[in-house]
């Protein structure tokens, strides 16, 4: 009973604390933006770079406050639907490419292009064209800048290699040289590769050393897929003929990684974000390895794929100031101090070309990566992708190399699927 | 008689039985503390973690969740979004159970009919137009906006009504006959006697707030408003620089609250076994 | 007259009612007004009838999404029951300070947050190094991919499920066997019943309304089961369900087509949908304890 009573004041009190906890948010001063970033821009030295930028903009805007807000990849997404729909948007932010079309359904994002047509022509020059094109789904819309990207590497355990007998001096220049090395490293017991049936980006790794951008995406106009059947059965008996030889784990597992850093695993294709954890281990447990393109069917083509992040800005009583804010980080010095403290690649082609930048050995393997990567899901702004894709590509690739398709029937299968899919 | 030595063997299983399934559910934990305590980037098949292998690496981690983010400040939200919920379910929910469960009166049936219904509704049809409407009532970042919504609790109603189902009637009734009004009835008679059901839901309801990630995450989109699970949502971006072990201590932090909160509230169950055992 | 003898009754239940219809039944009447609607949660909504109701049954995700859901809660649900209840009996039987420890220890996993679950059991389950294959290596048998072979991804998220939710359960059945009167058990001992009789005929009677309780809202939520699948395949909001979508089910479908592809009136349709299934069966679960009761 006594126990009862002071839960019961207790609750009491609380109820009027909570009454007098909930005033309202503060009042705008003159102008604060609200700039969304991904969370781990938002950590760390990262950050302190970030904010740099910001004391600099606000420097030459008095009275301009900028909130910087991390938001996880997903959370940010929802965020911006939400918010959308109450009105509540970020004025600039980050984001994938590949949300930009739900983005602009729901009018988070601003068409740029009169502002961008009014920059100097020195800025507009600073951006690597591929990545520009991206951002614009016509000629006359542009709904992001580009940022920050990568195209995918293929990271290599020295050590598994020179135990199958392999020369690790000359990396594989085609697939073909690659598929040996593959099985080259199954004779020794170890595993050659993830098992890239599993993530819809490893599918595509693999595709682009045999197809290119002008077979994968979308063909919206009709709704139809672009794969190409004869190059999606060249694929999918790669797949078939790498069932025995990979870890079955997705390239994005964590035991991927402790498969290699434990000297299990002869190759990881993924993008440069795994890098520091392999440069750490590399210090802890003495790892030996290296990055490499992903190589093609023919000496010269490379596989993977590349992806940017984007800098874009909602309409809105901000939009000038926040396309002001988003031009001057997308900005050459910017980039180029932000690509060497993160040795992150990014889209604006001349800090990429800046000696001390270029000089980053991640950096420019990753810029020689992405020109010759394939657009993981091109065009984009243009609609959303149904849910069903992705999804549909990865099962039949896996069934196919389960052996419930052959090639030719599971590409097949696959692209009446994926028709039937963007059609809904 | 052979009766005799029966019990010894049960007492034997029965330990070996509740020995073995502790360990079950708790070496996992065990497991996640030893990979906080462990320096990052040792592989699993190097270091199985069975046991806690470095100290300062995890001090390290700790350190950096606890300076590279509001930490504490959204151990202060998250409390008190619980707290508050608590509270809320508790009374409210409470006064609703006392005459849904020992009552009739018109339409108790359609109106305890709906309720249930709406334990049915998965949460993603609602989520949307919840939000718009509290948007309405301006209280996107603040915290009547993360608790309101949320407090009349169907599932705690539910609960409830099960437990004050098993007062007797005449019980009820005597204190009728002592001339206590409804409420006092409510007050004095209902409530204590379902004080367990009334602790269990508050430590349930505390898990469930605690754990809610979809709906702060768009109700308090400022960085000021944020609760535990979203700063730790903050680290669990798949293709972040962070390292799982980072991850895991960040959700190490979030879970020592709940833990706290339910290794005090389970003495209050005690007692109130203790209280209903005496009452016969 | 009447009104004055049920106004007590009213004001009691008043601020519960008040705050429901305001954020529980008003989203669910609009979002059932959205279901009938091309709605993305910004433009302006327009009616296309059931369309969406037909997009959703006519799609193959939906078929494997309800497959996979059917074995996952005819599975997860008695198992998670029994397990909670026999945690519930053997705790019971011990006194004092072990009662407490064993009581917290089973309960400990409930508290976890559902991320931190599921990271640790991606590394119990993961081949070769897993905790799993550890031991199974050590009676020689072969690796297994639990979250990847589809053979046993389901059976990988019911031993995640039942590990999480028994504690929970056990907790509230717990509370339960403590209400049971102890002059019952006298009773029956003086009648010399056995240990195991007085469980059949006393305490599972007894606890008839929490058994009730817990096994139809396991039944409803896990119905509604998200974020542990969600979280043990590594899902987004572009890319769900696992390999050869084993682990898909409607809710992670349902958050996709919302928060992915921005169509929240095919959500809504999608939920309301799922809503009558639940229906369904919670209501044949009310419906076999008023036959049983009457029998």
């Amino acid at each position: 009973m006594r126990n009862l009573n002071k839960l019961r004041s207790g609750v009491a009190g609380l109820v009027a604390l909570g009454m007098i906890g909930s005033a309202g948010a503060a009042a705008a001063e003159d102008v604060t933006l609200q700039y969304w970033v991904y969370s781990d821009f938002a950590q760390g030295e990262a950050l302190a770079l970030q904010q740099e930028f910001i004391k600099e903009f606000s420097a030459k805007h008095p009275g301009v406050k900028i909130d910087i807000v991390g938001k996880g990849d997903d959370d940010l997404t929802a965020g911006q639907v939400a918010g959308a729909a109450s009105g509540q948007l970020p004025d600039v932010f980050m984001n994938a490419q590949s949300v930009g079309a739900q983005l602009v359904e729901v009018g988070a994002l601003d068409n740029l292009y009169s502002k961008w047509m009014a920059m100097p022509e020195e800025y507009r020059a600073q951006f690597d064209a591929e990545a520009l094109k991206g951002c614009m789904p016509k000629p006359d819309e542009l709904y992001c800048l580009p940022y920050t990207g990568f195209g995918s590497l293929l990271f290599r355990n020295l050590t598994v290699l020179e135990k199958a007998g392999i020369d690790t001096s000359k990396p594989p220049a085609t697939w073909a040289e690659w598929f040996d090395q593959m099985k080259k490293v199954k004779a020794a017991g170890l595993y050659a590769i993830p098992d890239d049936t599993l993530v819809f980006n490893s599918v595509a790794e693999i595709y682009a050393t045999s197809g290119g951008n002008d077979s994968w995406g979308f063909d919206w106009a009709n709704r139809k897929t672009r794969i190409d059947p004869a190059i999606m059965t060249t694929v999918l008996q790669k797949f078939v003929d790498m069932k025995d030889l990979n870890s079955s784990t997705s390239r994005n597992d964590q035991a991927t990684k402790d498969l290699f850093i434990s000297n299990q695993l002869a190759f990881h294709n993924i993008g440069p974000w795994v890098n520091p954890t392999y440069e750490e281990a590399a210090k802890t447990s003495g790892l030996k390895y290296d990055f490499v393109l992903i190589p093609g069917d023919t000496a010269g083509k490379t596989g993977g794929i590349r992806s940017y992040e984007m800098i874009g800005v909602a309409p809105g009583p901000h939009a000038d100031l926040a396309f002001e804010f988003a031009a001057f980080i997308t900005e050459k010095s910017q980039m180029a101090r932000w690509a060497k403290l993160l040795s992150r690649y990014n889209a604006n082609a001349a800090a990429m070309a800046e000696p001390d930048v270029s000089a980053l050995p991640l950096i420019k393997l990753s810029v020689d990566a992405a020109h010759g990567a394939m657009d993981v899901a091109a065009p984009y702004f243009v609609d959303s992708v149904p849910s069903c894709y992705n999804s549909t590509v990865t099962d039949i690739a896996a069934a196919t190399a389960d052996g419930e398709y052959t090639p030719e029937a599971g590409a097949k299968e696959m692209i009446s699927q994926l028709n039937a899919c963007l059609a809904q | 008689m052979t009766g005799m030595s029966l019990p010894p063997i049960w007492t034997i299983l029965k330990w070996a039985l509740a020995l073995s399934i502790a360990a079950v559910a708790l070496f996992p934990i065990w497991w996640m503390v030893n990979v906080v305590f462990a320096l990052p980037g040792e592989p699993v098949s190097l270091n199985p973690r069975l046991w806690p292998t470095s100290i300062p690496a995890g001090i390290d981690k700790i350190r950096l969740i606890l300076t590279e983010t509001d930490f504490l400040r959204a151990y202060g939200i998250s409390l008190l979004y619980a707290v508050l919920t608590i509270a809320g379910v508790l009374i409210i929910g409470s006064l609703a159970a006392f005459e849904f469960a020992l009552f009739d009166f018109p339409g108790r049936k359609l109106l305890f009919g709906i309720v249930m219904l709406s334990l049915m509704v998965p949460t993603a049809v609602t989520i949307i137009p919840t939000y718009l409407l509290t948007s309405q009532l301006g209280w996107l970042n603040t915290m009547q906006g993360l608790v309101i919504p949320g407090v009349a609790s169907a599932f705690g109603l539910f609960m409830l009504i099960q437990f004050m189902r098993a007062i007797p009637m005449d019980m009820i009734e005597a204190a009728r006959l002592d001339g206590a009004s409804h409420f006092q009835v409510y007050w004095h008679v209902a409530l204590p006697l379902c004080s367990n059901a009334l602790v269990t839901l508050a430590i349930l309801t505390f898990m469930q707030t605690w754990g809610n990630y979809m709906w702060p995450l768009i109700v308090s989109s400022r960085p000021e408003m944020y609760t535990v699970g979203q700063v730790v949502g903050l680290f669990n971006s798949p293709l972040s620089h962070q390292t799982v072990d980072t991850v895991m201590t960040a959700n190490l932090l979030a879970a020592i609250p709940p833990l706290l909160f339910f290794l005090i509230f389970q003495r209050k169950i005690v007692e109130g076994i203790a209280m209903s055992g005496t009452k016969g | 007259m009447s009104l004055r003898r049920y106004l007590p009754h009213y004001l009691m239940i008043a601020p519960f009612i008040v705050l429901f219809a305001m954020f529980f039944l008003y989203p669910i009447i609009s979002g059932l007004y959205y279901s009938f609607q091309n709605w993305n949660g910004v433009k302006p909504p327009a009616f296309v009838g059931i369309a969406n109701y037909q997009k959703i049954i006519a799609s193959r995700d939906f078929a494997t999404a309800m497959r996979n859901l059917m074995t996952y809660v005819a599975i997860t649900v008695p198992l998670g029951i029994l397990v909670a209840l026999g945690l519930a009996l053997l705790v019971d039987n011990f006194t004092g300070r072990w009662a407490n420890i064993f009581r917290n220890a089973y309960f400990m996993p409930v508290v976890l947050p559902a991320f931190l679950a599921a990271t640790i059991w991606r590394w119990i389950y993961a081949p070769n190094f897993g905790l799993l294959n550890m031991i199974l290596g050590w009676f020689g048998r072969p690796s297994v991919n639990f979250l990847n072979d589809t053979s046993t991804m389901l059976y990988a998220l019911v031993a995640v499920d039942v590990w999480v939710s028994a504690g929970f359960n056990m907790v509230i059945i717990l509370a339960g066997l403590k209400n049971i009167p102890v002059e019952l058990y006298e009773a029956a001992r003086l009648d010399g019943a056995s240990k195991r009789q007085q469980i059949v005929h006393i305490t599972i009677p007894m606890l008839g309304p929490v058994l009730f309780f817990v096994v139809t809202y396991g039944l409803i939520s896990a119905m509604q089961v998200f974020d542990k699948p969600w979280l043990l395949t590594g899902s987004s909001f572009t890319s769900y369900g696992g390999r050869r979508n084993a682990l898909l089910f409607p809710v992670m479908d349902m958050m996709g087509r919302a928060f992915g592809s921005v169509r929240f009136g095919e959500a809504a349709a999608y939920g309301f949908i799922l809503t009558v299934a639940i229906i369904a069966l919670t209501a044949a679960m009310f419906m076999l304890r008023r036959w049983k009761w009457r029998k």
